[in-house]
């Protein structure tokens, strides 16, 4: 009886041992962000692109796209702007990332705030996660990118990085902007930022070391390239071909399309429908056709390229197409 | 056909209708510079050609003749109604803004009518009044009657560090408070704070019975567990009362006594004997049919340790100073309620099973034997710590 009831307690014991072993055998609910290979990920064949006519327009006003399970691509309905901006949502361990809100104020037009609690919402569900903070931060200051901005200012669990130069430069960290790298760490997702003015002087890419995706915002995408500042902008040009030799990038994202699928030709400004949209990524030899046009432009003027257009330091309405 | 056409026109018209009105590099700016030692400035950065204020002509006309415009004409209208419509509240207050200087460009008639051709006026108020001082709060907004080129960007410049930035839309006209010494807070963080804070002001008490509870259920699941120890011994109500109460009266003694400073005992003698005085009492459990005079003692003593840990956990926490007598009170209070939440439990699951013949043998006892290796598994692992 004695030596019966001294074993129990003693498997009880040894069963609890047993258990909380194996308790930490198991992986912990932290989700795992190595930068060792590109976390592969998949963009949609055509991006919802607008209709003939805006008013008959029934696509969802924000486009919500799984690049993979912790990266989110979202496009403001073209018929809600014509600017059909794109916005990034990153996950990391408790964290997610923000970046851009639309060209879009009303919510009733444009609920960004609700499509992106939602998507908070599904992701802790589907990864164990739970009261995820939020940062709202933007790839550069204009209105084009931060009009739903206000959605977001009485959200609990947030950080608004702010709207003015000063607000962002202190956020990130920089001192030496734009020249310095600095690393960020997303819930052990890890970014490097640098500065890229040229378009907007407040402007910064993030390379994401997990996917290698580069983030170049509104400096460098498939479209008419605005540069307020010529110089400034030939440097960041230079400092992202910098940043892809030090790191591999598998794709650079950003922010618009306005390229057609026929080189050197743009659809004007202010389509609200793009049937023959290229895709919204783009590859290191675009990048390597600005830095040359970097070595060649030396006064303002608009200089076709096959896959973007550089409109140096002229008045931006101007278009190509009369 | 006439009619056909008409309708098409109509139509790619309201296609139009929200792009020209949504770019947004025409957005309107203001800023408030509010840290200087001189007047405050109320700037604007404002597309007047293309606001509700003035026509895209009548804009250019004040351009191109700029000695006919003060004091008479659109353009002075429109300062004027901007000079009425930005309200300024400082302290609850609401400030006069009084039109200080302005300068309106613009390259030509056309680019004025281009919405995608921002012609941007910069105009200036000083805010009237007394300056605003270091802890004072302001708030920007704009009345419903002024239509301006939306969003309109607001930027602080205040005694903080950083400058504060908000945005106004045709739905949120107001920027809502700001703290001129704004600390870089962050909202979520800067929220629940407070609401914490807040919470305390009202019920310094509650909170610490809250607590208390807390350490019983869910937090201390060893005292749990030497409770539902002292439960599965005895049957009868009178004994398990009477040894809950000589527990609780002991623990509470040395909780006082170590949170008032005049005991210390260290955790790591402590913690390994909260386990073996729960293996112990189980396997009395085991052996004893009856409860005997002296186990009344054995649990006193035990309601002693305890009660170091249960100080050593309200250590952890700052106790409110000046009513440190209370909060421990209550501290205490919280414990006995979450122990007689624990009873409760146990009888509702076990109590009507006590009265079956093999109550002891199919129940009582497994239980004991449990609790007495998971007392087992604590000793084992605060030993080895
Ligand atoms: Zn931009």
């Amino acid at each position: 009886m004695l030596i019966k009831r001294g074993v129990a307690i003693v498997m009880v014991t040894m069963g609890i041992f047993a258990v909380e072993v194996a308790m930490s055998l198991v992986p912990k609910g932290d989700l795992l962000f190595p930068s060792s290979a590109a976390a592969p990920g998949e963009f949609p064949d055509q991006w919802i692109h607008g209709s003939k006519s805006a008013m008959d327009n029934t696509d969802p006003a924000v486009q919500v796209h799984r690049y993979n399970d912790h990266t989110y691509i979202l496009r403001e309905n073209k018929a809600i702007n014509y600017e059909g901006a794109f916005m990034y949502v990153f996950f990391g361990n408790g964290v997610a990332l923000l970046i851009d809100q639309g060209s879009t104020s009303s919510p009733a037009l444009f609920p960004l705030r609700e499509v992106v609690d939602e998507l908070i919402a599904n992701w802790e569900a589907e990864f164990d996660q739970s009261s995820t903070h939020l940062i709202v931060a933007n790839s550069h200051l204009h209105g084009d990118h931060y009009a739903a901005w206000n959605q977001f200012v009485d959200r609990e669990n947030t950080t608004m990085v702010g709207l003015t130069h000063e607000e962002v430069m202190h956020y990130w960290g920089f001192s030496n902007y734009p020249d310095e790298r600095l690393e960020f760490d997303l819930g052990g997702r890890n970014f490097v930022i640098t500065g890229t003015p040229g378009h907007q002087s407040s402007e910064i890419a993030f390379y994401d070391e997990w996917t290698d995706l580069l983030y170049t915002g509104d400096m460098f995408y498939r479209g008419r390239l605005y540069l307020e500042d010529w110089d400034a902008w030939a440097a960041s040009i230079k400092r992202l071909r910098a940043m892809a030799d030090d790191y591999p990038v598998s794709h650079l994202i950003n922010n618009h399309i306005e390229m057609t699928r026929m080189p050197t030709v743009d659809y004007p400004i202010g389509t609200t429908w793009q049937p023959s949209e290229p895709p919204m990524q783009m590859s290191l030899e675009m990048l390597d056709e600005a830095v040359t046009a970097t070595q060649v432009i030396d006064q303002a003027g608009i200089y076709k390229y096959a896959d973007f257009l550089i409109y140096n330091e002229v008045p931006w309405a101007y278009t190509t197409d009369p | 056909m006439a009619v056909t056409k008409w309708v098409g026109f109509l139509a790619l018209a309201l296609a139009w209708l929200p792009v020209t009105h949504a770019h947004m590099l025409n957005m309107t700016e203001i800023q408030i510079s509010a840290d200087a030692t001189s007047d405050v400035t109320v700037s604007v950065q404002i597309d007047l050609g293309q606001s509700a204020l003035m026509t895209p002509e009548s804009y250019w006309d004040a351009v191109s003749n700029p000695e006919s415009a003060p004091k008479s004409g659109a353009l002075y209208r429109a300062l004027k109604a901007l000079e009425s419509g930005i309200e300024v509240v400082v302290d609850g207050q609401l400030r006069e803004l009084a039109l200080r200087d302005y300068r309106a460009t613009a390259t030509s008639l056309e680019a004025i009518k281009n919405p995608l051709t921002p012609q941007m006026a910069d105009v200036q108020f000083a805010l009237m009044g007394a300056r605003p001082s270091s802890e004072s709060v302001i708030a920007i907004g704009l009345k419903d009657t002024l239509d301006v080129p939306w969003p309109c960007l607001v930027r602080v410049d205040s005694f903080a560090a950083l400058p504060i930035s908000r945005l106004l839309t045709a739905g949120t006209r107001s920027s809502g408070d700001i703290r001129l010494d704004d600390s870089r807070a962050k909202p979520g963080e800067g929220y629940m704070v407070s609401a914490v804070l807040q919470l305390q002001a009202w019920l310094p008490s509650l909170t610490w019975l809250v607590v208390g509870i807390q350490h019983i259920i869910p937090m201390g699941f060893d005292h749990m567990v030497f409770i539902l120890g002292l439960f599965f011994l005895s049957t009868k109500l009178s004994s398990l009362l009477l040894q809950v109460t000589a527990f609780t009266l002991a623990h509470s003694v040395t909780l006082g006594l170590t949170t008032l400073g005049y005991i210390a005992a260290p955790m790591h003698f402590v913690e390994p004997l909260i386990a073996a005085s729960i293996l112990y009492i189980a396997i009395d459990n085991l052996y004893s049919r009856h409860v005997a005079k002296w186990r009344l003692l054995v649990v006193t003593g035990f309601g002693l340790l305890h009660g170091l840990g249960f100080a050593s956990a309200l250590g952890e926490l700052a106790l409110p100073e000046g009513s440190v007598l209370s909060a421990l009170l209550l501290f205490n209070l919280g414990v006995e309620i979450g122990q007689i939440t624990v009873l409760l439990t146990a009888y509702l699951v076990f109590g009507w099973l006590q009265r079956w013949p093999l109550y002891r043998q199919r129940v009582a006892e497994p239980a004991s034997m449990t609790i007495a290796g998971l007392g087992l598994y604590w000793l084992i692992k605060r030993l080895a710590y």
